[in-house]
Parts: C-alpha cells; sequence; structure tokens
C-alpha cells in the first residue's frame, strides 16, 4: 500500500468550518436567549414554520425562478451519463438531471437529502466546457448533494433569519412605541438591538461558511474525479466568460447564489468577507494545490 | 455517513466495499444450468486512468499481473479508452472462472497501487438462449451486482428483464438493493 488515498487531509478547513458552526451556535444562543426573556418567542414559530415551508418548497420554486426543467436520458445522454458515473465513484444516488436554457455558464444543486436532489446545468455551460471541464463542475455540484449543504446552509441560517424578522417587525410594531414609556419598550429595543447584531455577525459567518463550503465542493470534486486541473480550467473559462457576457439573464434570487459553481454577480473580490464564493484565485490556488498531491510532488 | 461529515464537509471518496466478486462465479452455474445464460466469454473492468506518474506504470503492471496469472488459462488483455475518458481493461476468455479471477487481479493491481477509489465498475458480458446481450454490473463501492439489459431504442433499457433476473437469481448474488443505483453503462465496449 503505497498510499491509502490519492489526496491528503483537509483539516485546516474542517476545522474553521466546525469553528464557524460553532460561532454560529454561539450568537444564536445569545439571540434565543433575550427573545425568549423578552416574551417575544411566538416569533421563533412564526419563522420556523415558514421556515419548514422553504425546506419542503423551495426545489420547485428555485428550479423554477432559474427557468430549469428536468431532462430525461434520452434528451440529454451525454449530460445523464456523465453524471451517472460520477454517482458511482461518489457513491450516490443518482440525483434528478436538469437543464436551464440560458447562454449563461453556471450550474447549481438543490435539495435536502442526496434522494430529493437535482442537479442542474445550464445550456451555455454544456457549449462553453469540454467534458472533462464540465465533469468537473458536475462533480462540484454531486459534492454539494453529497454533503447536504443546502440543508446545512438553510439550518444555519434559520435563526439568522428570525434575527432579520425582529429587526422588521420591532421597528414595525416596536418602533411606534419606542417613545411612549410602557415597561415592554425597553426590553423590545433591546430585542432590536440583539437582533441587529446578531444579524450582522452570523451573515458573515454565514459568508464564510459558505466560502469554506465551495472549498469543500471543489476538493469533493478533484477526489471525485481525480483532475483538479480540469475543474481550475473550467472555473477559468467560466468566470471570463461571465464578464463578457452581459447579466440580463440573471432572474435567479440571491439565496441561490451560494449553490452556483460560480457566483452570478460576482464583484471583483473587493468586499471578500461578504461574498458567497472565495475568489477565484485561491481557489485555483487550492486545485493546484491538490493536483501536485496528486502527482506526489507535495 | 455521519452528522459529523456533514457538519464538516466530507469529501473522501469512499473505499471499496468487502469484495463479493466471487460470487460470480458460483452464481454462473444457475445461468447456466436454469436461466440458460451464457457468458460471451469477455468482461471488463472500468476506471478512471489518472494523469499521474505512476498510474502508467501500474497500469502496465496490471496487464502483465493478469497475464500471469493466467497463463495457463490463455486469458487475453485490452486497454480501451472511452467517450467519457475512462479506461477499460478487457478480458477474454472462455473459461467464465478464469475472467473473474483476472478481474479480480486487476482490481487487486489498482488497489495495492493505492488506485483503489478509481475504479468504476466490473462489467461481465452474456447473452440468452436468443443471443441478446445482457450485462452483470458489479459496483465495488456498494459490493452489489446489478443487471444491465440495454433496450431496443437509443438509450433505452428493458427493465422489466432485468427485474426479472434479479428475481430468477434470488439469493445467490449480492444484488443492489436500491434501484436508483442501477446505474446503466452506455456504450459498453464488450
Amino acid at each position: 500500500m503505497a498510499r491509502p488515498t490519492s489526496f491528503g487531509r483537509d483539516t485546516g478547513l474542517q476545522l474553521r468550518m466546525t469553528l464557524t458552526l460553532f460561532l454560529l451556535g454561539l450568537v444564536y444562543a445569545v439571540l434565543v436567549g433575550v427573545v425568549f426573556a423578552s416574551g417575544y418567542s411566538w416569533l421563533v414559530f412564526i419563522v420556523g414554520g415558514m421556515f419548514l415551508i422553504q425546506i419542503f418548497a423551495s426545489d420547485k420554486l428555485a428550479l423554477h425562478a432559474m427557468g430549469a426543467r428536468e431532462v430525461t436520458p434520452q434528451e440529454a445522454p451525454q449530460l445523464h451519463a456523465m453524471i451517472e458515473r460520477l454517482c458511482v465513484q461518489a457513491n450516490l444516488p443518482k440525483p434528478r438531471v436538469a437543464v436551464a436554457n440560458t447562454p449563461m455558464p453556471n450550474a447549481f444543486a438543490i435539495g435536502r437529502s442526496p434522494k430529493k436532489a437535482t442537479v442542474c446545468a445550464t445550456t451555455g455551460i454544456m457549449e462553453l466546457l469540454s467534458p472533462s471541464e464540465l465533469e468537473g463542475v458536475m462533480a462540484h455540484e454531486l459534492t454539494h448533494v453529497q454533503n447536504r449543504d443546502v440543508m446545512v446552509m438553510t439550518i444555519a441560517s434559520f435563526f439568522a433569519t428570525i434575527a432579520a424578522y425582529i429587526v422588521q417587525f420591532g421597528f414595525f410594531f416596536g418602533g411606534g412605541g419606542m417613545g411612549s414609556s410602557d415597561d415592554d419598550s425597553p426590553s423590545m429595543a433591546v430585542v432590536i438591538l440583539v437582533s441587529v447584531v446578531v444579524y450582522v455577525i452570523s451573515f458573515m459567518l454565514l459568508q464564510a461558511l459558505s466560502r469554506y463550503r465551495e472549498f469543500a465542493a471543489d476538493r469533493g470534486a478533484a477526489v471525485i474525479t481525480g483532475r483538479p486541473s480540469a475543474l481550475s480550467a473550467a472555473l477559468m473559462k467560466i468566470s471570463g466568460s461571465m464578464e463578457r457576457i452581459p447579466q440580463r439573464d440573471l432572474r435567479a434570487s440571491e439565496e441561490l447564489a451560494a449553490f452556483y459553481i460560480f457566483p452570478p454577480h460576482a464583484k471583483q473580490s473587493l468586499m471578500n468577507l461578504f461574498s458567497t464564493h472565495p475568489p477565484l484565485e485561491k481557489r485555483i490556488a487550492a486545485l493546484s494545490r491538490l493536483e501536485s498531491q496528486l502527482q506526489g510532488a507535495a | 455517513m455521519g452528522l459529523f461529515d456533514i457538519i464538516a464537509g466530507k469529501r473522501k471518496l469512499a473505499r471499496p466495499a468487502p469484495d463479493r466478486l466471487f460470487a460470480m462465479s458460483t452464481a454462473y452455474v444457475t445461468f447456466q444450468t436454469e436461466l440458460s445464460i451464457a457468458t460471451r466469454g469477455v468482461a471488463g473492468i472500468v476506471f478512471q486512468a489518472l494523469e499521474t506518474a505512476d498510474f502508467e506504470q501500474i497500469a502496465q503492471d496490471m496487464i502483465e499481473v493478469v497475464e500471469g496469472t493466467s497463463s495457463d488459462s490463455g486469458t487475453t488483455v485490452e486497454t480501451r479508452d472511452d467517450e467519457y475518458d475512462y479506461r477499460w481493461m478487457i478480458l477474454r476468455d472462455q473459461d467464465f472462472d478464469d475472467l473473474v479471477v483476472g478481474v479480480n487481479a486487476v482490481s487487486g493491481a489498482l488497489e495495492a497501487g493505492g488506485y483503489g477509489d478509481r475504479i468504476l465498475c466490473a462489467v461481465f458480458a452474456f447473452e440468452d438462449a436468443r443471443g441478446r446481450p445482457l450485462y452483470w454490473i458489479y459496483n465495488y463501492k456498494r459490493g452489489a451486482f446489478y443487471p444491465f439489459v440495454p433496450g431496443t431504442g437509443d438509450h433505452e433499457r428493458n427493465h422489466e428483464r432485468e427485474l426479472r433476473l434479479k428475481a430468477q437469481i434470488g439469493a445467490e448474488l449480492p444484488i443492489e438493493g436500491e434501484l436508483e443505483r442501477w446505474f446503466p453503462l452506455w456504450g459498453i465496449p464488450i
């Protein structure tokens, strides 16, 4: 046994991801504590209900928003066959396969569990990339499915959503009563203040988490296909054409952005802290580290 | 996959499951005697050919291993890359047991070289009494077999016959339990 696996470990990434989730939990614990102490706990249940609806209904909505349509193996034999082989490699059940008819080169995966997952490629990406590059992109999406990233991100953002609602509701209801001096007002003000702080911090943590999970999906794609450089080439091609193709076709909502292979609203990494995806250079650098591990040079 | 794998984002390929490949040798007796299904004398093992320095050497060694184990059985080996960039090692031998041994030798050599997780599957080609092709595919990651019968049309498969085969062979083969993992393989070169 010269080498048990083709790639090294990524302890650093796992640590950062776990730390981010831990910090999120901490921030959320503060929020929940304050909300329950103030007696506005019914808010949690309202948002909880909406949250469940989101989990169970978002798939179809998202596909519809993207103008994507599920395709049969007869309609897209190459794409199906490619995904089937990747599924065998990744030890996943086969997801549904959809195609969105838009020149924007992109791909995304949705679905709360591997059995309910749908992976979608745009016609633009299928024309732009070579088969091995497209394979890298689809493997990236399948890793999102395998890591249950939709579920993880939705759950992780649950309390951030609550905080956002409290801020909105708070200004709506409590904001008017702020001037009057009944006993509840200070408590509401505190809740709003805490919510604002929680929202800002958790937003940044969530974006960090999203970036880590992109790195993880890039890595997973490299592991599944054994060709990190093909994914690098795909990312460079996509980002190159992203800048050239006008964005008139982007009807997708912002929440979906985290699940794309490449962020549709990529402003060059001015504000890394507020971005769902790591900058291209860092993704390429991580992939080329994997390539050298694979080649046994690292 | 555990909760921690989900939280931390699992990025490892599944290792091959415990090897149940040799169940095919015993099942073949039933194929022949009860189902009049005969081997086409050919089997293939499919894997991703990585472009690393040592991979080509390992692939070369594999061919020698197979030819070595089968010096008296006369298995021939042929390598082919398919349209999806996967590599097929195609073994030909009229003796079915030798085919299974040969396939096992290839996968063993890949695993010894550290590339066991690159194996996609092994495929055994058969035909029924009327000469129609059918395949049994062994998924290494799952340690299970499933039948694959191409249909008449393009990218169509004969699910009915596949399910019937599953019922006929019963407990003799470890069969993939989840139907959504009966992945077809189009353009099988054997």
